[in-house]
């Protein structure tokens, strides 16, 4: 891939013209939202269009730069002090040439975008994309696969080599959906759809974060894309659909009791124990948990889902998450751990 | 640096002298009023300084519990709205503008003095109401743009947005009245000579700043308005429930929001177009085009709101059509920046602290503008919006932009406004840390966009490779505040220990600079008369190609006679400015805790106040000094005056009118076509017409003195308002009690009374203002002398009544015919 290599260029070349040391931001290891790892022909789009206009920015700043430091030197009253200075104050050419020259850049860059903003926008998409619907709550991220009946949480999967049609919604507040290796953002409205249309290329694990500000948590407002072969995806799918998990013994099977009895069931679906109707729209709602064992953060994706973890976030999620609107339960210890280890059987 | 002698001769108090505390209450000297917002402001950058400190302290380690959630969002809320409104526009249009304008066109003073001195009160009790927080009820949290649905009653419940909307309601009153005065001033006030082409480019970019403040601000007061009435009246203006639209707020809020940014970077341009010249000896490149590229700054920043919004989905089109108009101002700024440079190339440089300064702006203006080309491009910006890239961009422009030039303006000035000089030494170290200091905080804010951090987050992982440069930045941005630290330094031992400055301390080339340092009350002892561009070199040297190595010509810039005080008209100082800043303040805070009681006695000493200082002392009875005298047009301010003011409230009332347009579309019903009374509303219509006409008739009847049929007409105009006010009156009853058509029924309803209400308040306005104005005709005190304070009265009542047939043919008349 050529992509990593002109990065790097680009990379050095920042470093060049600013004079700044970056071994500060060598990666170490891949950076989790770098917004210059494009993995989808959208992103892609984006990346081509951003080192073009990084190029020719440095060529820009590089005259500036160095005309106004040759003027430094040159001119300077230490340098030549009884020097007669110029009065020159006005030069059509010279002032003419600094009005056309930017225009016809400024061409080179507009050109380019409108083509960009016309390819990536599509008024029509194909039949056979696959719709993924985002829904976007104060602080987590709700996701449904509407041809395919599946309902998740903090975590979307989606399938290389297809083309994917995000449909963007709020149940609350302006939220932005990030996820800048495989589409990067796109404001998500309440009373508007959004959308954003994309082929994913590199299977992967992704992170995504709510960019928009939405509140007191707005930075605990994170989730993951899993872009999967689509023979996974398959597999994936097929788990989804299958019925929760129903433990017979041990404290799984007494934390589903503490489930139904404490008021989880209220805000939270599990299919065929407890749930409410697609029509409710108004008030808080909760993740689906149908198969929360099998996700890999809980929370807005800002923790990985542990029995720790989870106990933490139910015994006190306004600590963890300021403002989250899941109550404290004021569980004991016993039945705390006992709706732990229920939640993590629902794989 | 070649100090100028001056020629002997008495010295006359300075603008500093005298006057005791009650004298700096009730001044109305715009050298004085300067200072009030320089030190206002001053304390305002100390309160911002700090909260982005906490703000930085608490993102210097991932996952850091410094700071909560909610304190986090009120310091970052906090800092945007002080540096933007408390600082950085109060310091160069409040400050320099104060100062500079009327010394630099070669006045006594501004325009309208006491409304100069209400500016300013106003402006420190919007302050201080924004800050209210500090004690009660807590800081605005919803960032200085307070996206709309997010401050909401039910998302925001606290006071916090209550004192960021009424707090920006008042600094939006007094940046309008400032706005109006200097425009005013700029047009009227120039001395003979000073023609457009031979102002000081600080004077251009502070005309065309104050055009901005003019058409800009109204749009926010509308929004703002809005959202008090959400949060007040339960009305729906951003309210998905009742079909309305949060982004409603976002247009009304950027239209006003870009050229906002231009408000604060063009008088920035202005200075340090008046910093580079002087200490490069040379006189500025391509002044035509430095004036012609302001003016089209000004003219495409109102056609670019919407790259703030590329992220919210408007559309390809909307998407191109922004990013075309963003890039095409790369061009005028770009020829800004080339001219800098070309006026900096072949001069016999002087670096001094402001050069410096004027230096860095110019090379992190560019990258901050390099950075901005990047973010027009809409794909681009799909990656880079509300990440820290932004946060990198628009510290470069306003930070190490605005910033650098009010600090190099600083040391330039300093020296003129307190008789003192700084250390240069202090000075060289305050600009080396300030320029280090702030580039290694903000520069890798770019690396961090890049690598996708988001603004506005109070906490992050460990694992995102964002480690090193937010420790990193948060330990420079301390060094920002050592910077500070010296700054205050120096000024403490200027004060204390400065050398005295001379009258013209830099060989400068602007007529501030001939005026005794630091100037008299009365600024010029005679006005001078201006022949050419730079006038006070052309003055010392002979011609504008002088080089300033020539001999100075000691006769040309010594003061002809010795002023005699009694010849020069200087406005009596007056407390009323302070009283009615008060009674708005008391109107906000009663409005706040839902006191009306203290709403009523606000409104009570306002409205007293203004009518005591409107018989304070001009017109009524006694010659007015000042009136056409010092006028460079010929014609009187207060008419220039009154028709910029009318000019600010055509985008108030364009605002609510498209509003009304848009949300009529999307309401439910009972509509328009179902309720309004078109017979009863074209016959009041009629009488509003008429009205005009009976106008016309009083101000001919003053105008050839015959003061029965001017009286008379005036009164039958009062009359013919009334009575449409009170058809409005019948109208709004009959719809609310035979119609249930409440404030907040619908999408139509709010915006319809809204509309109509607020042209039926200016209806109101306008009768108090005839029926003032008869009040004076009866006792004989309008003759055809003073008969333009009639006219200007009816230029207000025409405009109101064109308002209405706009709003009669567009509510009334066009009507949703028929309905889904």
């Amino acid at each position: 891939m050529t992509a990593p290599l002109r990065r790097s260029a680009l990379v050095s070349a920042l470093a060049v013209t600013t004079a700044v040391v970056v071994g500060g931001c060598k990666p170490s290891r891949p950076y989790p939202l770098d917004t210059l790892a494009p993995t989808s022909d959208l992103t892609k789009a984006f990346y081509d269009l951003f080192v073009e206009v990084t190029v020719l920015d440095i060529i820009v700043l590089i005259v500036v730069v160095a005309a106004l430091f040759l003027a430094i030197a040159f001119f300077s009253t230490r340098t030549g002090a009884a020097r007669r200075p110029s009065v020159k104050h006005s030069d059509m050419y010279l002032e003419m040439a600094w009005t056309i020259i930017p225009a016809l850049i400024l061409l080179a860059i507009t050109v380019p975008t409108v083509r960009t903003i016309i390819k990536t926008q599509p008024y029509s998409w194909p039949k056979d994309a696959l719709p993924v619907e985002v829904i976007a709550h104060q602080w987590w991220w709700e996701f449904h696969y509407p041809t395919l009946g599946v309902e998740t949480a903090d975590e979307v999967h989606i399938p290389t080599g297809r083309v994917i049609h995000f449909e963007l919604f709020s149940k609350d507040v302006i939220h932005s959906f990030f996820m800048p290796q495989v589409g990067g953002k796109r404001d998500v409205i309440p009373g508007q759809e959004n959308q954003i249309t994309l082929v994913a290329n590199v299977p992967g694990e992704y992170y995504g974060q709510c960019t928009e500000f939405c509140g007191d948590s707005h930075a605990n407002m994170r989730f993951r894309v899993f872009v999967q072969s689509p023979a996974d995806f398959q597999e994936w799918v097929k788990h989804q659909l299958e019925p929760p998990v129903k433990p017979t013994s041990g404290p799984a099977a007494a934390g589903a009791k503490v489930f139904a009895n404490a008021p989880c069931a209220i805000c939270h679906t599990i299919r065929g124990v407890s749930g409410f109707s697609k029509q409710y729209t108004y008030g808080f709602r909760g993740p689906d948990l149908t198969h929360f064992g099998s996700r890999t953060t809980l929370a807005g994706a800002i923790m990985d889902n542990t029995p720790q973890n989870v106990a933490v976030w139910i015994r006190n999620p306004d600590e963890v998450k300021p403002g989250a609107n899941m109550p404290t339960l004021g569980l004991s210890g016993r039945e705390l751990n006992e709706l732990v280890a229920y939640l993590e059987a629902l794989k | 640096m070649a100090a100028q002698p001056r020629p002997l001769y008495v010295r006359e108090l300075s603008y500093l002298e005298g006057g005791g505390i009650y004298g700096w209450l009730t001044t109305i000297d715009h050298k004085r009023i300067a200072v009030l917002y320089g030190v206002t402001a001053l304390v305002m950058l100390v309160l911002g300084g700090f909260e982005a400190l906490m703000v930085r302290t608490q993102l210097m380690v991932p996952n850091n519990h410094f700071l909560t959630a909610q304190q986090y969002n009120q310091f970052f809320t906090m800092h945007g709205l002080t540096m933007i409104f408390l600082v950085i526009m109060p310091l160069e249009t409040g400050f320099f503008g104060n100062f500079l304008i009327p010394l630099q066109i070669g006045a006594r003073d501004v325009a309208f003095p006491r409304l100069n001195a209400l500016s300013y009160w106003i402006f420190l009790l919007g302050a201080i109401t924004i800050n209210l927080g500090w004690i009660w009820g807590g800081l605005p949290n919803d960032g200085w743009f307070g996206y709309a649905n997010l401050t909401e009653k039910f998302y925001s419940p606290g006071l916090n947005i209550d004192f960021y909307d009424v707090g920006l309601l008042i600094l939006g009153v007094s940046s309008v009245m400032s706005a109006l005065n200097f425009f005013v001033t700029i047009i009227n006030m120039r001395a003979p000579g000073m023609t457009f082409f031979r102002m000081p480019m600080f004077i251009w970019s502070l005309l065309v700043t104050t055009i901005l403040i003019l058409l800009a601000f109204p749009a926010l007061t509308v929004g703002l308005i809005f959202l008090f009435m959400d949060r007040y009246f339960d009305t729906h203006y951003y309210r998905v429930i009742a079909g309305a639209t949060p982004i409603l707020w976002q247009h009304l809020f950027w239209i006003f929001g870009h050229p906002e940014v231009y408000i604060m970077i063009l008088p920035a341009f202005g200075l340090i177009s008046e910093i580079i010249p002087v200490f490069s000896n040379k006189p500025l490149f391509g002044y035509p085009m430095m004036a012609y590229s302001l003016i089209l700054i000004a003219f495409l920043s109102y056609g670019v709101w919407g790259h703030h919004m590329f992220a919210t989905g408007m559309g390809p089109i909307a998407d191109s059509t922004f990013a075309i108009t963003s890039m095409l101002i790369a061009i005028p700024t770009g020829i800004k920046i080339f001219s800098w440079v070309a006026t900096v190339w072949g001069g016999r440089l002087q670096f001094s602290t402001a050069f410096l300064f004027a230096l860095a702006f110019v090379i992190q203006f560019t990258i901050g503008g390099l950075s901005g080309i990047m973010h027009a491009s809409p794909p681009i910006d799909l990656q880079q919006t509300d990440s820290y890239i932004i946060v990198a961009h628009f510290h470069y422009v306003l930070g190490l932009g605005a910033l650098f030039a009010i600090l190099g303006a600083l040391y330039m000035y300093w020296p003129k406004i307190t008789g003192r000089m700084l250390n240069e030494k202090l000075g060289k170290l305050n600009f080396w840390l300030a320029v280090w200091s702030f580039n290694a905080t903000f520069f890798p804010m770019h690396f961090l966009g890049e690598l996708g951090m988001p603004r506005r987050i109070y906490t992050y992982a460990p694992h995102m490779g964002w480690d090193f440069w937010n420790y990193w930045e948060t330990i420079n941005a301390y060094i920002i505040a050592l910077s500070f630290v010296v700054l205050a330094i120096n000024v403490w031992w200027s004060l204390r220990y400065g050398e005295r400055a001379t009258d013209d301390p830099w060989d400068a080339r602007t007529l501030e600079w001939s005026v005794p340092t630091p100037p008299p009350v009365y600024n010029f002892a005679t006005v001078p008369t201006v022949t050419a561009r730079d006038a006070f070199w052309v003055a010392k040297y002979g011609s504008v190609e002088a080089t300033g190595l020539e001999p100075v010509n000691v006769a040309a810039i010594a003061p002809s006679t010795a002023p005699d005080p009694g010849k020069i008209h200087i406005p009596a100082p007056s407390l009323y400015p302070v009283l009615i800043a008060l009674g708005l303040f008391g109107m906000g805070i009663g409005v706040l805790v839902e006191w009306y009681r203290v709403v009523l006695i606000g409104a009570a000493l306002m409205v007293i106040s203004a009518i005591s200082m409107a018989f304070e002392y001009p017109t009524w009875g006694r010659e007015d000094p000042h009136a056409v005298a010092e006028s460079f047009l010929g014609l009187d301010s207060r008419k220039i005056g009154i028709w910029s003011f009318i000019g600010s409230e055509c985008v108030f009332f364009a605002s609510l009118i498209s509003t009304y347009m848009v949300y009529k579309a999307r309401s439910t019903g009972p509509f328009d076509a179902d309720i309004l009374n078109i017979p009863l509303t074209s016959f009041s219509t009629f009488i509003l017409l008429m009205s005009s006409l009976l106008m016309v008739l009083a101000l001919a009847g003053y105008q050839r003195n015959d003061k029965f049929w001017g009286t008379f007409w005036l009164i039958g105009t009062a009359i013919f308002g009334c009575i449409f006010l009170g058809g409005q009156v019948y109208e709004f009853g009959d719809f609310w009690l035979n119609e249930g058509m409440l404030f907040n029924s619908n999408l139509f309803s709010q915006c319809f009374y809204t509309l109509v209400g607020f042209h039926g308040f200016h209806v109101f306005i306008g009768v108090c203002w005839l029926l003032t104005l008869a009040v004076a005709g009866i006792r004989g005190k309008i003759d055809s002398k003073r008969s333009l304070a009639v006219e200007i009265g009816g230029l207000y009542w025409h405009f109101v009544d064109i308002v209405w047939v706009v709003i009669f043919t567009l509510v009334y008349l066009m009507r949703t015919i028929k309905h889904a």
